[in-house]
């Protein structure tokens, strides 16, 4: 086995498993994992239904954003 | 008769009761109007899928009313509540009340994505609390509030900024830096077996050092990111001048990466990333455990304070305003809905209305005052609206007062010092002097930098006391888990250790002993009378005599109200009703004595509370009531007494009664008629005797007394401000709870000692094998976790201990 392939593997297995870090970092620090209860229930609510308002939310968000941006105080 | 569920809160009426209405041909049955309206509400909003999700949780009848919608539109509230993001949008956090399950967290959120404006809503089931962001042009926050009302739930806003989210914050900040550090000690051990197996069965320098320099990636971020609150500690406490465990380590950890970092660039021996990893993972696990079993190190002033409101409804000419308590002057009149708190003292200028002072005197009866009667800040408004007078500046007033006597006391509470500190306080000097000694007598004799400095470093990793930091957090945590399993909260692991050294006990009566619900023992009847019309008198009436005498109505009759009474209050006396144009009268000896009956009123026992039952000319009977004595209590104290504790009740109630009391419970000492400051000033008696008091109260007047206690328990079922500055909460609000609180206690401390002890002697055993040179830094660290081990195990038995 080459140095070379043996540095590559390590590099590639270390850095995929920093991937997973970071994204429970992520998780974590995004309040993800706040709520226990919330959490080990989420099977209950993860349907359509709640995609859609969340969809909904954002599309508001940004069309809220949009009108605010746009408006200009009548002189 | 036939029980039926509300279609809409699950509670179950009589039939005949409920709100029966048909809806798409079925019949359905509702507790109350409000009920009725959110049933309609969700069907009309398509909404009426929560039915199948809520299935069986019972919800609370939706019947509240409020009308204090518009003050959430005021200027004084957004300033203090509402925070402006950098897109315009409002945010607030708030409390939901009335969330049972999550089919409710589901209803709430439903219910608020689907308002137009609001950007975001986000409900926490664990601790119902929300946080809302919306477009304050298009919505307001009356309406949003106006809205989680409309389907049976209440919402207030609390500030975030308070000291639990600070704690919590710290808490996430410490598991992000645990993970780095387990991440990398997972992946460096990998590595260090491959480099090892090579150690001993040889390898190429160039494989080695590619093995080298990912554990130099690995550790570079453990020691700096991880490791970066033992050089925040060590820093704070060489500027105190104490060398502590948080400089031990940070020098290991450093001095091992140093050299690894000089033996990998000039390829000459081995390198030892993996120590400095894990000694910094390791220990910070048990620094990690610290900081989990401080249940909400939450400023208990502040939230004190949060309890009382900030502004106050000031009307000035006609108009009403919200003014913050600060700029309340002298002479403006304040008006109070149903259940305000008074914030300054003042004087009455409505006609008449109740209070409960229960926070000031511990009296738990309301009290009525009329027209230009002086009311106390700290006091609750139990009528309707009325208006006051203010007399004393925010600052003056009682409340306030009270406030800046706890602070102080607070700053000044005696700390029982913590024993691992001060024993690893000493160690960690002591091995950091032994380490250098090491260093300079190797190499004096062998004259290499290299040998010295590795055995030197095997000295300090074998020592760090990760043992030793894990003794105390692994056994209180164990401790506090334990406790909380049984519903009682230790808010700081130490005061485990605290509890274990008391040798004085100190217990309040109304509340603590006994349960403050006053029973009825006897019953003495003069006349025939029908139990319905004294039913109907008690029944609508908050007095706890009043309750008491109706649960024992309940017991021996079978009742129904009347619809049509009139019934009067009348200070501190009793009851007056009208049923049928005949007048009834119940209340105590004082109320009847100024009636026209004879009646030898000396011969009744004054050691009991008395109410009398009876109309203008004759008494129909007369009702002994007596606070009952909590359950196991006579138990609890002899168990208490046999470990040698010095045990005094302390009291504002009579001295016949605080007499009664004690004799029944087998306490030899009390004190009577006392006020909240004279139980302070005996606490602090005690303190003068040396003696280590634990206090146990549950109502406001204890509060004072218990901060000046070494430990304070308070019971769960107590006033918020005496649970705020406890130590200690017994949950279950039974007596047993504190025998238990106090035996996990000191079956704690007994394994923190053990702890130390088995740590200490594995350090006096090896260190002078690593003085010898006789062990690599790598074998240092590998028994150093032995050792961690065998501190996690015994602190294990502290859980069989005390199921025993």
């Amino acid at each position: 086995m080459s140095s070379n392939i043996l540095t590559m593997m390590i590099g590639i297995s270390t850095f995929l498993g920093l991937l997973g870090l970071l994204a429970l970092i992520w998780g974590l620090r995004s309040g993800q994992f706040d709520d226990q209860e919330k959490f080990l229930e989420a099977t209950k609510y993860d349907d359509v239904d709640s995609l859609r308002d969340a969809a909904n939310l954002e599309e508001r968000k940004r069309e809220t954003i949009k009108r605010k941006s746009s408006y200009s105080p009548p002189d | 008769m036939k029980k039926i569920e509300c279609d809409h809160c699950r509670l179950e009426f009589d039939k005949d009761l409920l709100i029966e209405e048909k809806i798409d041909g079925v019949n359905r049955y509702f507790c109350c109007k409000g009920c009725q309206g959110v049933y309609h509400l969700l069907k009309c909003e398509g909404l009426d899928e929560f039915y199948d999700r809520v299935k069986d949780t019972k919800l609370e009848p939706a019947n509240q009313k409020y009308d204090d919608l518009q003050s959430f539109d005021l200027e004084g509230f957004k300033s203090r509540y509402i925070k402006v993001d950098e897109n315009g949008f409002n945010t607030i956090s708030l409390i939901i009340e009335g969330i049972h399950c999550s089919a409710c967290v589901w209803l709430n959120e439903k219910v608020l994505h689907k308002s137009d404006g609001i950007i975001e809503a986000e409900i926490n089931f664990t601790t119902h609390k929300a946080k809302i962001v919306w477009d304050d042009e298009v919505i307001k926050l009356s309406q949003i509030i106006e809205k989680i009302r409309s389907i049976g739930y209440n919402a207030y806003p609390y500030d975030a900024s308070m000291q639990e989210e600070r704690a919590e914050k710290s808490r996430k900040d410490y598991y992000t830096r645990l993970l780095v550090g387990i991440f990398a000690t997972m992946n460096v051990m990998w590595l260090s077996i491959a480099q090892y197996a090579g150690y001993f069965s040889g390898i190429k320098q160039e494989y080695k050092s590619i093995l080298q320099f990912y554990e130099l990636l690995l550790a570079t971020p453990t020691l700096f990111f991880t490791g970066w609150i033992y050089f925040r500690g060590a820093y704070f406490g060489l500027r105190n001048r104490f060398i502590n465990m948080d400089f031990l380590v940070a020098t290991g950890a450093s001095l091992t990466y140093f050299y690894s970092i000089y033996a990998f660039l000039t390829k000459s021996g081995e390198t030892y990333f993996e120590s400095t990893i894990m000694i910094i993972t390791f220990v910070f696990v048990g620094k990690y455990l610290e900081v989990l079993s401080k249940r909400s190190a939450v400023d208990t002033i502040d939230q004190l304070k949060a309890t009382m409101p900030t502004e106050v409804m000031v009307i000035n000419d006609d108009k009403k305003s919200l003014i913050s308590v600060e700029n309340v002057k002298v002479g403006d009149i304040v008006e109070l809905r149903s259940g305000d708190s008074v914030v300054l003292d003042g004087e009455l200028i409505s006609q008449n209305g109740s209070f409960d002072e229960s926070s000031l005197s511990g009296e738990s009866l309301p009290i009525l005052k009329n027209r230009s009667d002086s009311i106390t800040s700290g006091s609750i408004n139990l009528d309707n609206l009325i208006r006051y007078r203010v007399t004393k500046l925010y600052n003056e007033s009682t409340f306030s007062n009270i406030i800046s006597l706890l602070e102080e006391s607070l700053s000044k509470k005696p700390h029982i010092e913590k024993l691992a500190n001060q024993i690893s306080g000493y160690f960690s000097l002591s091995i950091l002097l032994i380490s250098i000694a090491t260093f300079i007598v190797w190499f004096y004799f062998s004259g290499s930098f290299e040998k010295s400095l590795i055995i030197a470093i095997s000295v300090i990793v074998i020592a760090c006391p990760c043992a030793l930091g894990l003794a105390t957090p692994m056994a209180t945590l164990i401790g506090v888990g334990e406790g909380a399993k049984r519903g009682i909260l230790f808010k700081e692991a130490g005061y485990l250790e605290s509890i274990a050294k008391c040798d004085t006990l100190v217990l309040d009566k109304t509340g603590t002993l006994t349960q403050a619900k006053p029973v009825v023992v006897n019953v003495k009847n003069e006349k025939e009378f029908d139990p319905n019309i004294l039913y109907t008198m008690v029944k609508n009436s908050n007095h706890p005599i009043s309750k008491g005498i109706c649960i024992y109505l309940e017991d021996h009759y079978s009742l129904a109200e009347f619809e049509d009474y009139e019934l009067e209050e009348i200070k501190a006396r009793g009851l007056k009703i009208k049923i049928d144009n005949k007048r009834f009268f119940g209340g105590n000896i004082e109320f009847f004595k100024t009636k026209d009956i004879s009646y030898d009123y000396d011969s009744l026992d004054e050691n009991n509370s008395i109410f009398i039952f009876g109309d203008k000319d004759e008494i129909f009977a007369i009702f002994y009531l007596q606070d009952r004595i909590r359950d196991n209590a006579k138990e609890v104290i002899k168990k208490f007494q046999k470990e040698n504790f010095d045990i005094i009740m302390l009291t504002g109630d009579r001295e016949g009664v605080a007499k009664k009391v004690s004799k029944e419970i087998g306490i030899d000492k009390y004190k009577s008629s006392l006020t909240p400051t004279d139980k302070a000033d005996f606490i602090d008696k005690l303190h003068q005797d040396s003696k280590r008091v634990i206090m146990v109260g549950d109502g406001v007047n204890d509060a004072l007394a218990l901060s000046k206690s070494d430990i304070a328990i308070a019971m769960g079922s107590g006033a918020d401000v005496s649970i705020n500055v406890s130590d200690v909460v017994l949950l279950k609000s039974s007596i047993d709870s504190l025998w238990i609180a106090y035996k996990l206690g000191k079956k704690t401390f007994i394994n923190i000692k053990e702890n130390l002890a088995l740590s200490l002697l594995y350090n006096i055993l090896t260190i002078p094998l690593a003085v010898m040179g006789y062990v690599i830094p790598l074998v240092a660290a590998l028994s150093m976790s032995l050792s961690s081990l065998l501190v996690v195990f015994n602190a294990f038995r502290i859980k069989r201990s005390i199921n025993e």
